[in-house]
């Protein structure tokens, strides 16, 4: 009889595999592993983050019908969600499975998608651990694009590894430096992430990750100021909005701070801009109504319709400078924000993603159908029938 | 009644269009449940214990056959073949699937009808007399103005996200049956001394946990404010009111926490800002709805059938006396048609019941019909010389129940059977308590009588305004059953008080009874009414016929 111990045997196998391949280049090891069907199938998970590119490249050249496993957890950036789309047709990428935190669990744990505030390993593990095993189930082996500089848990990685699931992992990239990976983007000419350009080094979800300065780490930016290196931790500041307005998505054109009521320079400077919360008392602001270009209203969830009156209110004081609604607004109120007096709305890069820019087209009409508007009118300009 | 303009229509269609995208976006997850929720809400959709609910606005309670025959064909074909009138001058269906409901929301607006704001922390359905435009001791019509609220609060951009929800109702009677003293506003129709038209305004009225008696913030309005004085006092209440509780967020609570004073000075400073933003459109629209609203032609006939029938037909003597009340036409009447056969939950209707009311109304009303907030039907203008022929169809529709204002005529909320905030059943103590008087025969004799159960503490039930009141609660997981004596809704608006210890679901049914009959024992004579006596007498003899002291 055979004890012999399968996990023993896998795990030397692992070793061994390392010890074959120490010396090999990238892509030639790339090329036989994929095309050794001793491996099982095979599948490449990639974030389409910034680096991603160099190791789909490289398949994409060795088989583009290998399964390609996209984890979108719901919270990406919208560029991302383009740039993966660009990729996949650029490259020719033939099996792309966007995978997804399941419907049921999401709507039981996190119905209002805002669990990365208050227990980011939670989130990560509904929207990409979960998932991840479930897509990875029937695989041999899977192949990630991590890297050993990237630091923490990753600095002593190897090549092979195995996974919880006893399933063996390929870390082709482990000691790839920033600078091959930049090297290798330059000469293959291949497409950066658009958030690239923008300081952003590592990009996850929107919601977990910030641009990083030149000379930090560069997953400095993911679940920034929180102990978490890895998928789990808090809401950073995001560092871009959106500013929906009649037109459409665009990116904020207002440069200048913004002040609290009570830190409102008192000599004249410029520009002047103020951030309002909505219970805010609208008549204490009427001896600097004519003076304020920019008034910002703070809306801290959808459900708190204060900055709707202040809006309406600052208007009847006077004011005719610039005015927008900011935070938690959800497409459906844009044409309550514009009736009330507002110019514009400030979103943030998650809320965009979910609510993309049809949603809040599709209430840009906000003229129509009001009946306020109709029984304001002086009476003779009052529309027939009515 | 209230023709639908064009503008009114393409509303109530481009909203029904809007609410099937967002049931889209919400089935594909673009959506989260706590962003679709307001969504669902605002248009009359809650997710209750087993299901959906779909609430429907019936504004002021006035429906056209036509409608009433919609909302029984929407009852066959989405639902399980009948409805629910609520307590608000609702309907509701307590099965429609999420997928079907935009084509119900559909289905309602090709007949004028819609089921937006009847739930959600915006301004509700506008509530109203169930008799305006019939009733002898009516001073004017309250649903013009109630249609001018409706239509001013319908989908207003600042009050759809308020603290809580907030309801006006308007009487034109100085016989409030619209409640209004329990409101968040109530409009009284009243002139002043020099005989121009308008309105006493009074805020912060309310049952549930904390019920409280509206306070008078003016005393005369003039009817060409009033848009303006809404828009301020909402504009005051969405502000301030609070928002860390729910328990404290209606504008009763702002207004008992700030002071009348404070209150009416900010309302005041922000009517001056609001006034002038209005151009006159208002007060014309007004003028083309009351010219909706004028009395049907009714016809000059003779009414000796009437008197013939009475003097043969006990039972149909029996029905005049109860169901009849009086019509500004002596030759007609005012019908209330019971929802509250003995036994029956009150307010549950049959889609063959709708279409058979539906029918009557066509033939003998006017093609008018009313819901009451005391989830009746009514039949506001038939002549009496068709009255036998209209009590016939209403037997064969098994709609004939002569109780209305007794004991039996009650209020109760859904309780357990449906609401998921219930503490316990009332259904079944509505049932018991109507079973109970009809086996004794002496629903008659005792006379006018509103009872009124809640299931829980929100009071939907209205129990606080009950002659005598019942409030279901939980204790110790079991159900234990709380009275409240001498409450009313009307003008002489009191809140029921509490009576003592509550009873177990085996002991209510006996304990009303002995109540009632103390009270038979109590009365002067047959024409004292249970409040009266209550009045002039205090509770201590009720209290001791609740709670009688055991033989030793
Ligand atoms: S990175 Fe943030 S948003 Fe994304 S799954 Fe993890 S905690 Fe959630
Ligand atoms: S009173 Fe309570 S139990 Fe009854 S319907 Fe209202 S919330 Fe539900």
């Amino acid at each position: 009889m055979s004890f012999e111990n399968p996990n023993l045997s896998l795990s030397a196998h692992v070793a061994s595999l390392n010890a074959r391949f120490e010396n090999t280049d990238t892509v030639e090891m790339l090329r036989e592993i994929i095309l050794d069907p001793s491996f099982g199938e095979l599948a490449l998970v990639s974030s389409f983050g910034a680096d991603s590119v160099v190791l789909l490249d490289m398949v994409a050249k060795i088989n583009r019908a290998l399964p390609v496993i996209f984890m979108d957890t719901e919270m990406l950036f919208h560029q991302t969600l383009t740039y993966q789309r660009k990729l996949a047709k650029d490259l020719g990428l033939e099996d792309v499975r966007r995978i997804q935190p399941s419907r049921e669990a999401v709507l039981e744990r996190d119905f209002d998608n805002l669990m990365h505030r208050y227990d980011t390993n939670a989130c990560c593990a509904l929207r990409k651990t979960e998932p991840l095993k479930r897509a990875l189930a029937g695989f041999g082996g899977w192949i990630s694009g991590r890297k050993r500089y990237q630091g923490g848990a990753r600095t002593s990685m190897d090549l092979f590894e195995l996974d919880a699931e006893q399933r063996i992992k390929i870390n082709p990239l482990a000691h790839w430096s920033r600078d091959d990976l930049a090297d290798y983007i330059a000469t293959h000419k291949l497409p950066r992430h658009p958030l690239a350009a923008k300081g952003f080094k590592s990009i996850g979800c929107a919601p977990c990750t910030t641009p990083v300065g030149t000379v930090e780490d560069e997953r400095a930016g993911r679940w920034r100021g929180q102990g978490k290196t890895e998928c789990g931790i808090h809401f950073g500041e995001v560092a871009r909005t959106v500013i929906v307005t009649d037109d459409g998505f665009a990116n904020d054109d207002w440069v200048d701070d913004f002040h609290t009521f009570d830190a409102l320079p008192t000599v004249e400077t410029g520009t002047l801009a103020v951030d309002l919360k909505g219970d805010f008392p609208a008549k204490n602001l009427l001896q600097w109504i004519d003076k304020i270009d920019m008034i910002r209203v703070d809306f801290p969830v959808f459900s708190d319709g204060r900055g709707f009156s202040l809006a309406c209110q600052l208007r009847l004081l006077g004011y005719v400078g610039r005015l927008r609604a900011k935070g938690h607004i959800v497409a459906d109120q844009y044409a309550m924000a514009r009736r009330s007096g507002f110019d514009e709305v400030e979103i943030d890069q998650a809320l965009a993603r979910r609510q993309p820019e049809p949603f809040w087209q599709a209430r840009a009409k906000w003229q129509a159908n009001d009946y306020q508007n109709h029984l304001r009118k002086a009476p003779s300009q009052a529309e027939r029938p009515f | 009644m209230y023709n639908y303009t064009k503008f009114d229509k393409d509303f109530v269609a481009t909203r029904a269009l809007q609410f099937r995208d967002q049931v889209q976006r919400r089935i594909d997850g673009s959506l989260t449940e706590d962003e679709f929720k307001p969504l669902r809400l605002m248009n009359g959709l809650y997710l209750l214990l087993h299901a959906y609910m779909l609430r429907v606005a019936i504004p002021y309670g006035t429906l056209s056959s036509q409608q009433m025959e919609a909302l029984a064909d929407i009852a066959d074909r989405w639902d399980k073949g009948y409805a629910h009138f609520s307590t608000r001058q609702n309907i509701q269906y307590h099965w429609p699937k999420l997928q079907d409901v935009p084509d119900i929301l559909e289905a309602l607006a090709a007949v004028d009808m819609h089921a937006i704001q009847t739930s959600g922390a915006c301004i509700r359905s506008v509530t109203s007399d169930h008799f305006a435009g019939a009733a002898a001791d009516e001073l004017a019509d309250p649903r013009p103005t109630a249609e001018l609220v409706r239509q001013w609060s319908t989908d207003h951009p600042e009050f759809a996200f308020l603290p809580r929800k907030f309801k006006v109702a308007v009487t034109g009677s100085l016989n409030d049956r619209a409640v209004t003293k329990f409101h968040d506003i109530g409009l009284r129709l009243v002139q002043n001394a020099n005989g121009a038209r308008g309105y006493e305004v009074s805020v912060g009225g309310g049952l549930g946990r904390t019920p409280m008696i509206g306070k008078v913030l003016r005393d005369f309005l003039h009817q060409a404010d009033l848009l303006p004085y809404l828009e301020a006092v909402l504009q005051v209440y969405n502000q301030i009111g609070r928002r860390d509780n729910k328990y404290k967020a209606r504008i009763k609570i702002t207004v008992h926490e700030h002071g009348l004073e404070d209150i009416r000075q900010w309302v005041e400073e922000n009517f001056a800002l609001q006034r002038p933003r209005f151009g006159g459109a208002d007060q014309e629209v007004l003028a083309r709805i009351e010219a909706d609203f004028k009395p049907p032609a009714f016809k000059n006939a003779p009414i000796g059938q009437f008197e013939a029938r009475r003097a043969q037909d006990p039972f149909f003597k029996a029905f005049t006396k109860t169901n009849l009340h009086p019509h500004k036409n002596p030759d007609y009447a005012i019908v209330t048609v019971s929802l509250k056969a003995h036994g029956a939950t009150p307010g549950d209707v049959s889609s063959a019941q709708m279409r058979a009311l539906a029918d009557i109304a066509k033939r003998w009303s006017h093609n008018e019909l009313r819901v009451s907030h005391e989830q009746n039907i009514i039949l506001p203008h038939v002549h009496k010389g068709d009255l036998p022929e209209v009590y016939n169809a209403l037997r064969l529709a098994g709609l004939a129940t002569a109780n209305i204002g007794l004991i039996s005529d009650l209020i109760a909320c859904p309780g357990m059977d449906y609401c998921d905030l219930a503490t316990a059943r009332s259904t079944n103590v509505a049932q018991g308590i109507a079973l109970r008087f009809d086996a004794l025969k002496q629903e008659h004799n005792i006379g006018l009588l509103k009872l009124k159960i809640s299931g829980c503490i929100n009071a939907c039930g209205h129990h606080h305004v009950g002659h005598i009141g019942i409030l279901g609660l939980e204790k110790g997981g079991v159900e234990s059953y709380q009275v409240t004596l001498g409450g009313d809704g009307t003008q002489n608006a009191a809140i029921g008080q509490p009576a003592g210890k509550g009873f177990s679901a085996d002991e209510i049914v006996p304990a009303i009874e002995r109540l009632i009959m103390a009270y038979l024992s109590l009365r002067h004579d047959a024409k004292e009414a249970f409040l009266e006596t209550f009045r002039r007498l205090g509770p201590a003899p009720f209290k001791a016929a609740l709670y009688p002291k055991k033989d030793t």
